[in-house]
């Protein structure tokens, strides 16, 4: 079962390896009796997101769904931590959306800064609708994420300065929608979001999320980036299967395949 | 009551009441990352801003959809079609990113089996 009920010879085991999970085990002798449905995430909400990627023939054994759900907990402790520690160093009390975005980009998940920014931002934006103040800047300082501007030398300038599509792929045929969605009052903190080693091609995952601005296919567009993830899996996984090259560069890679289907 | 917005539309499964239009539960994640955070240098309880659980929600769909999807790579190597404990581990152990979780595979070997069996599984 999950590691929350390990008697405590087996939590022990690890005492070689990193600190986060020192971490967790000082968290849990402080405080054994935390709930697993507190500690974890819900395994249906894990088992409908891991089915979107793997083919329809495929199963998943309860030791794996319970591995991934364990997973996804200490993913979510292990930038946190990190997003912590600069709370710390900057004396500030409250851990911002952007701390959690610099802390991915920090700890090598580069490659989720930039949909999780535009999502950041649509949610935002959406917000600000839904309480029917649209006309301030999304996410203004209201929200407290916003207000803290701290210029840490991670954080690449911010996107106002550069014109609309310049790191992306120039006959993206969604650029004009691009352009009017944000070529308004920029987002706040969307600068967050280009590490500039990223810019490698056309099959930009991130502007995939774009689409939903289109209106009605949008679904079908997530249907053909889910769709494609579980049809281009197998085909993946015999090009990683083996070898340690999983570079941000073969991520980038297996996005083609929706893109390839969606544009048509 | 929460409506679908449009930027629900980023998810498949659509929008319910426990989640919102997010894939996982806001309230969880913030639990997770309370536990997480320290205290702030005065000794106060460390605050989580309303937006970051909102990240993390889609963090975690592109990290669990990322860690299946090397999983899946490893059930396909042994020509199996189900998706076991052993293949998220040896997902971890080839994906440099995942450094982090080596302890949980470990963790959750100790957890399942012997010795011989999580010799077997770490290969």
């Amino acid at each position: 079962m999950a590691s929350g009920f390990l008697p405590p010879g087996g939590a022990t085991n690890g005492g070689s390896n990193g600190g986060a999970q020192a971490a967790q085990q000082q968290q849990q002798q402080a405080a054994p009796m935390i709930r697993e449905q507190d500690r974890l995430m819900p395994i249906a909400n894990v088992i409908r997101i891991m089915r979107r990627v793997l083919p329809p023939h495929a199963k998943i054994s309860d030791d794996a769904k319970e591995t991934i759900q364990e997973c996804v907990s200490e993913y979510i402790s292990f930038i946190t931590g990190e997003a912590n520690e600069r709370c710390q160093r900057e004396q500030r009390k409250t851990i911002t959306a952007e701390d959690v975005l610099w802390a991915m980009s920090r700890l090598g998940f580069d490659d989720y800064v930039e949909p999780l920014s535009v999502y950041l931002h649509r949610y935002r934006e959406f917000e600000g609708e839904a309480r029917g103040v649209v006309g301030l800047p999304p996410g203004g300082s209201a929200r407290g994420g916003a207000g803290d501007h701290h210029h840490h030398p991670m954080a690449p300038p911010p996107v106002k300065s550069r014109p609309p599509g310049a790191a992306m792929a120039p006959h993206h045929h969604d650029m004009q929608l691009h352009a009017s969605m944000y070529g308004g009052p920029p987002p706040p903190h969307h600068g967050f979001v280009m590490p500039h080693h990223h810019h490698q091609g056309g099959q930009y995952l991130p502007y995939h999320y774009e689409h939903p601005y289109g209106g009605e296919h949008h679904h079908a567009a997530m249907a053909a980036y889910y769709g494609g993830g579980a049809a281009y899996a197998p085909g993946s996984g015999e090009g990683s299967g083996g070898s340690a090259s999983h570079t941000a560069t073969t991520q980038g890679g297996s996005f083609e395949n929706p893109f390839a289907s969606y544009n048509k | 009551m929460r409506q679908a917005r449009p930027y629900s539309g980023m998810f498949c499964g659509g929008v319910s009441a426990r989640t919102g239009p997010h894939a996982l539960p806001l309230a969880r994640i913030k639990k997770i990352m309370k536990r997480s955070a320290g205290e702030t240098a005065d000794g106060g309880a460390r605050m989580i801003s309303g937006e970051a659980p909102v990240v993390f929600s889609k963090a975690c769909e592109l990290f669990i959809a990322e860690l299946t999807r090397r999983a899946w790579a490893a059930t396909l190597d042994g020509k199996r079609r189900t998706v076991h404990k052993e293949d998220v581990a040896t997902a971890v152990h080839n994906t440099d990113l995942f450094d982090f979780l080596v302890d949980v595979v470990m963790a959750d070997h100790h957890a399942g089996g012997d010795d011989g069996e999580d010799a077997a599984a770490l290969e």
